[in-house]
């Protein structure tokens, strides 16, 4: 293996959840995610020597959302179903009172939709900041916005958030 | 929305503000009821999310995707030398006993779990191969919170990882290897100029060789709850129980 090949797995390869993370909750489908991240990953390799340096990680992400607004208009509608599968493990509570890992495994199914159901750019932003950790000016490069505008959509996600997730918490 | 400090309350409680501003913020959180109520709000929501949301991770079958689309961006030469890497084991065991009987042997591995003598010479290969080709390292690091993290989704087993450079076997990184058909985890450890390879894998109900020396290469087996570990290197085998115990101490 050469040497390009083998830095570009070294740095970029670790960061392969994160890309596919990212892709799947911007395309909500495991098959387009994984489209999407071959593409993205292909594209990455191809540009690494124009890499200067730095955090590969926003670099890399950076061309995920690119490869995913590629993606045709068609197949983000027929992804436009986005419902958490029910045998996700996060889902299955773990408990010894059935009831209760009931509720818990309900109200977790319903944060999840409600986060799969924010506009594109408040959830890209809210999956950034909270599952990602990025930082503002990481999310910024990732989503090619003005940190200002960084900061209110994720003011405005976290708002719509908790504004569905508080109601069907307590209909 | 209407307090003009909301957005820095919010930037306060990301972690994105310094000292100066964080205690500016403070302050005025004392005096404002919208941004504590905000501030109360986001911390529970973000810590719902966190717990509640999952971080997808990819399947291997996308790590082979983009594997092989990269074997052929490189050309089909390099593709060739990657994968006689990975399969260091089957290159080998063709070349020397036949393909009839690696085929007899591959459909015997698939029902029964592999001998000790299996295991002993695939760790072995396994450890010399990755030395050989200079490629014993995928991710580096002496953190465990980087290299713990960077098994997940890449092999079916999480290994215990730990530094022990204050005993002399400092972290140097991991690695994803085959043991006799597993897929197994590679935490590469440091000792003076020698490397010692943890292999851990999921356990299949085989028999561990115990105790096993090829061709200079010390290894050692054991089992500790659902998971079968070996440690090789070329180190002494006093240094090799040494570490043994180390990780066997971290492990239980």
């Amino acid at each position: 293996m050469d040497d390009r090949r083998r830095r570009f797995e070294a740095q970029a390869l670790p960061h392969l959840d994160a890309a596919y993370n990212l892709a799947r909750w911007l395309s909500r489908s495991p098959a387009d995610a994984e489209d999407i991240v071959q593409d993205a990953m292909l594209r990455a390799y191809r540009g690494f020597d124009g890499f200067r340096g730095g955090d590969i990680k926003p670099w890399l992400l950076a061309i995920v959302r690119n490869c995913w607004r590629n993606i045709g208009a068609e197949t983000k509608k027929r992804a436009h179903a986005p419902l958490p599968e029910e045998d996700d493990g996060r889902l299955v509570a773990v408990g010894a009172d059935p009831e209760q890992a009931a509720i818990e495994a309900s109200r977790s199914r319903k944060l999840n939709e409600a986060v799969a159901l924010l506009p594109d750019e408040f959830r890209e932003a809210l999956i950034l900041r909270e599952i990602e950790d990025l930082s503002y000016r990481e999310i910024a490069e990732v989503t090619k916005a003005p940190i200002g505008t960084v900061m209110s959509r994720l003011a405005r996600a976290r708002a719509m958030l908790k504004e569905k997730w508080m109601t069907e918490e307590h209909p | 929305m209407s307090c003009p400090e909301l957005l820095r309350t919010q930037a306060f409680l990301d972690g994105e503000l310094d000292d100066k501003a964080a205690a500016e913020v403070e302050r005025h959180l004392e005096n404002c009821a919208e941004c504590r109520a905000f501030s109360t709000g986001v911390a529970g929501l973000s810590e719902a999310v966190r717990r509640e949301v999952p971080r997808y991770r990819a399947p291997a079958s996308l790590r082979s995707r983009v594997d092989a689309a990269l074997d052929n961006e490189n050309g089909a030469q390099k593709v060739v030398q990657f994968n006689a890497r990975r399969r260091s084991f089957w290159f080998g065991a063709a070349s020397g006993i036949g393909a009839s009987a690696l085929a007899a042997a591959f459909a015997a591995l698939m029902i029964l779990p592999p001998s000790a003598a299996t295991l002993a010479q695939s760790v072995t290969d396994a450890h010399t191969q990755a030395l050989m080709s200079g490629y014993t390292i995928q991710v580096a690091s002496s953190s465990h919170h980087t290299v713990k993290p960077w098994f997940a989704g890449r092999v079916p087993v999480s290994p215990p990882v730990a530094d022990f450079a204050d005993q002399g076997f400092p972290l140097a990184g991991g690695r994803v290897d085959d043991v006799a058909g597993s897929r197994a985890a590679v935490v590469v450890y440091g000792h003076g100029s020698h490397e010692i390879d943890l292999f851990v894998w999921a356990d299949r109900g085989a028999r561990l060789p115990g105790q096993s020396t090829r061709h200079g290469y010390h290894s050692v087996f054991w089992k500790s709850g659902d998971l079968d570990f070996a440690a090789v290197s070329d180190t002494e085998r006093a240094e090799l129980s040494k570490f043994v115990s180390l990780v066997r101490g971290e492990a239980e």
